[in-house]
């Protein structure tokens, strides 16, 4: 791929809402002006079994597709995803490239095995551990933010789309003139259940900012440290 | 259709066959035949090459005589030895494949109520027993349960006529055919009953015993499927060629069997029969209690 | 904006003058908004991944008024003889499927193409089994190839969109009249969100004309004097086979037919870029955009790479291909398939044909990483790095 494109992977467990994530990066990208190309997982994704998505974001034009096999950032939606296997790739972190970034959703920080380590630390990769379904549950009141709050982090980490365009892109995913966007047929049911947890689009949008501007702060936080 | 578009321009009166010329003079459209009439019309279907003594001829004779609005009428038709009769027929018909009439007759009637909206186009299915019990039998019943406003028509000769006298699943119980080699080991196929169970507002079971019946009984089903919804008539149509007959024998075995385990029935809902009274294709019928007063 | 007083425009207008604006949306999304713009009478749907969300998108679109007749049927071979009838009734039917469901439909498509049936079908490809597999693959093009179908292989959601819009004038012009196939890698267009330039939601097609079909519809509109749409001599004499032979081969000369409306609005049958360069990749599909990635990367690495999109697989574009890699020393074929069907194609249309690399090939839903193109570059450079 070109070295001019940033490539994320995104894992995490399905319903956790990694491909809906991926969307709302890529809207924030295009919004910014920049080119996008977004794929979910091709599986028969289910709630719980392992979900990857995949976003990529550059300022040239993009023709390539598919799983990102060498991504510069990996976002993990579970701490499963490392300690239990629950990933399409083994490491997860396989193909990760020099430099890269990893950001792990996770209650609790963790060591990796030695081997891990090793490779990790071979390929200069920075690690940041957030408490993303925390933050989701306390300040958005639901687990179903989980994937907001990783976005928060996202950009806490690497500003790579604004916060404006983000909330842009979450108005045309949720927003009350939302054209009732369909990744797949499931994800559709999903985003059914999230908007009905919240009397009115604004507030879902309002909450999930909240979210999405905490989690940035607590990652830009770890970025000082 | 217009009636219009069956006059011959009269400049070419003299180079058009006779029997484009007598469909023109003396054919069906908008004349109001049934099979009474037969023999005094010029038919819609008359030559095929079907074998000598096919009751599935003489049904499928029938039944064409006895269409109430052959002029807006289109039928499907499918794999098997009536195929061979269709290429014969004046009024505008499809084939298709073996085992689809019921899918194609589906598209066709919601593509003709789109293009007619305010014009009745008659949609009827004509398949045999293969065809509309075995291998189209998804087809068949989901066109009845999603309510299509279409005929269905089985000649039942108990057989894969057309290509040999195999066994098919209306085939009676213990019957020896060829790939049942030591006799049908599972009972014939209740397909009346299936009609009836997924929606079919008029059903009706005959023979080539009483032909006249069959053509009662079908434009009954015509005018319930083009005002109400699906509807199913099963002809037995024995087959004297696959049964090993004399050609002139299987009238004979259809009233046999008539007598015994395929003698007429018919259903239809309380809408139908409204229908049906009201435009005065059947009478009213007498209850039992008030024929008692 | 409602599915009521849209402005009726043709095809050229829809597809070269039109106002249009960028949204960034999945390739199914695309699938609805060019059907939106098609003025389709009827669609008939049923579900099988990766096409379930374009035909029930589509269900959106009849929700909306913008599709007048639309069900699900009850299995691909019945969806495509419900689509055959439709079209026999003289009405603008348009369907998809994709993988099994491609092979499970069948009998029809040649049937579509015997009975003159100017159907639009869409195939989301996918892999088909054994073993299961739901993911992207398009061996069903190779199975495909010969049914009298038109076959058009969309690179991108952008392409994919214009490609539809084209299809019907196409598939319904009366020297051609037969079913047109769109055909796009399932999952790597349908699922994945790109720009796409769409037309203002003012305009639809124009309708479909029956009149111009070059064989009656069943409707006993015409004289009904033994009239039958497809019509068969099962006779065992010479009258019958020619009947037979004929009529197949006026629905092949069809498809020849439509080169020059084909040209017309896809501008070519083939797209070149770098022609001088001693090694061609040819593709079709997402392997022309994977294709393109690595041959950036192999000209930052200093090895120039040309590049030939074939953009209709049916009709094949022999001497176009023949043309653009005459002067080629190495020719390669990425494809997302096991059989390599399209590396067969050329092959039989170009001469020399030591000089082509069979493959790569990922096939079962793999990625092709555009790093696997480079190495197979890289390993037929002719003249070093």
């Amino acid at each position: 791929m070109s070295s001019k494109t940033t490539s994320i992977r995104m894992s995490g467990l399905g319903g956790q809402g990694a491909v809906t994530a991926s969307h709302i990066v890529g809207s924030a990208a295009v919004m910014d002006g920049k080119n996008a190309m977004v794929n979910p997982f091709f599986g028969a994704e289910k709630r719980l079994a392992p979900a990857e998505s995949y976003v990529r974001i550059s300022d040239e034009e993009i023709f390539d597709t598919g799983e990102i096999l060498y991504p510069n950032i990996i976002m993990v939606f579970h701490p499963d995803v490392i300690l239990h296997g629950k990933s399409y790739t083994m490491p997860f972190f396989s193909g990760l490239q020099k430099d890269g970034i990893i950001i792990v959703n996770s209650e609790f920080t963790f060591d990796f095995t030695e081997d891990e380590q090793k490779d990790l630390d071979d390929l200069n990769a920075k690690v940041y551990f957030v408490q993303a379904t925390q933050l989701a549950r306390d300040i958005g009141g639901t687990d179903l933010a989980t994937n907001i709050a990783m976005l928060g982090a996202l950009i806490g980490v690497t500003k790579i789309v604004t916060m404006t365009a983000l909330e842009e892109a979450l108005q045309e995913r949720f927003g009350a003139k939302a054209k009732g966007f369909v990744a797949s047929g499931t994800t559709a049911v999903l985003d059914d259940a999230i908007t009905k947890q919240y009397a009115k689009a604004e507030k879902l949008i309002e909450a999930n900012m909240k979210v999405l501007i905490a989690a940035s702060e607590s990652a830009e936080s770890l970025l000082a440290a | 259709m217009s009636l219009a578009i069956t006059k011959i321009n009269p400049a070419f009166v003299d180079v058009m066959p006779q029997e484009y010329l007598d469909l023109a003079s003396d054919g069906p459209f908008a004349a109001d035949k049934s099979v009474k009439d037969l023999g005094t019309f010029k038919e819609l279907i008359e030559e095929h090459p079907l074998c000598a003594g096919c009751n599935l001829a003489l049904a499928f004779r029938t039944l064409i005589s006895a269409l109430p609005c052959p002029e807006d009428t289109v039928i499907v038709g499918s794999t098997g030895c009536n195929s061979l009769a269709f290429p014969q027929l004046a009024i505008h018909n499809v084939h298709a494949l073996f085992g689809n009439q019921n899918a194609v007759a589906s598209g066709l009637k919601r593509g003709l109520k789109l293009r007619f909206p305010d014009q009745n186009k008659d949609v009827v299915v004509m398949a045999g027993d293969g065809a509309t019990a075995d291998i189209g039998f998804d087809m068949t019943m989901h066109s009845w349960i999603r309510g299509e406003n279409i005929t269905t028509v089985m000649f039942d000769n108990e057989i894969y006529a057309n290509t040999g006298g195999q066994e098919s699943g209306m085939t009676p119980f213990g019957t020896v055919r060829n790939m049942a080699p030591t006799g049908k080991n599972f009972q014939k196929m209740n397909v009346p009953e299936f009609a009836k169970q997924a929606g079919c507002v008029y059903v009706a079971k005959v023979s080539t015993a009483n032909t006249a019946k069959i053509g009662q009984c079908f434009r009954n089903a015509v005018l319930a499927a083009r005002e109400i919804g699906p509807t199913y008539i099963q002809i037995y149509t024995p087959c004297p060629t696959n049964l090993k007959m004399k050609p002139a024998e299987s009238v004979a075995l259809a009233k046999k069997r008539a007598k015994e385990d395929y003698a007429f029935e018919e259903y239809m809902s309380e809408e139908v029969e409204n229908l049906l009274v009201s435009s005065g294709a059947i009478k009213p019928k007498v209850k039992k209690e008030e024929g008692k007063k | 904006m409602s599915a009521k007083n849209l402005k009726e425009v043709s095809t050229e207008y829809m597809l070269f003058e039109a106002k249009r604006e960028e949204q960034f949306m999945t390739g199914s999304e695309a699938v609805r908004e060019a059907i939106r713009r098609a003025n389709v009478d009827m669609a008939i749907a049923y579900p099988i991944t990766p096409q379930s969300e374009s035909m029930h998108l589509i269900g959106d679109l009849y929700a909306e008024g913008y599709v007048k007749e639309y069900f699900r049927g009850e299995n691909e071979f019945a969806v495509m003889s419900q689509v055959a009838g439709g079209a026999m009734a003289g009405v603008r039917m348009f369907t998809a499927t994709c993988g099994p469901g491609t092979l499970r439909a069948f009998e029809n498509f040649p049937m579509w193409a015997g009975a003159r049936l100017p159907i639009v079908i869409g195939f989301m490809t996918r892999a088909i089994n054994a073993p299961l597999s739901i993911q992207p693959d398009t061996i069903e093009m190779a199975m495909l190839m010969d049914t009298g179908m038109l076959m058009l292989h969309a690179e991108n959601a952008q392409e994919l969109y214009d490609m539809y819009l084209m299809s019907f004038s196409i598939a319904e012009r009366t020297s051609v009249h037969i079913p047109v196939g769109i055909f796009v890698d399932g999952f790597f267009v349908t699922h994945t969100r790109q720009k796409v330039k769409v037309v203002t939601e003012d305009v639809k097609l124009k309708p479909y004309d029956p009149s111009m079909s070059p064989t009656p519809h069943i409707d006993m509109e015409t004289p009904p004097f033994r009239y039958m749409k497809d019509p068969f001599v099962m006779k065992s004499n010479y009258v019958s086979y020619a009947a037979h032979a004929s009529w197949q081969q006026e629905c092949m000369a069809s498809i020849e037919r439509s080169r020059p409306f084909l040209k017309e609005l896809l501008g070519s049958f083939i797209e070149q870029q770098n022609p001088d360069a001693p090694i061609q990749i040819i593709a079709s599909g997402t392997a022309v955009s994977q294709s393109r990635e690595a041959i950036k990367m192999a000209k930052e690495e200093g090895i120039e790479v040309g590049l030939i999109k074939v953009k209709t697989i049916r009709p094949f574009p022999a001497e176009e291909i023949r043309q653009a890699l005459s002067k080629a020393e190495k020719i390669i074929v990425p494809e997302f398939n096991r059989v390599g069907w399209l590396a067969k194609e050329v092959a039989s249309v170009i001469p020399n044909n030591d000089r082509m690399v069979q493959g790569p090939r990922v096939f079962g839903g793999m990625t092709m990483p555009p790093d696997v193109i480079v190495k197979v570059i890289k390993e037929n450079a002719l003249f070093g790095v």
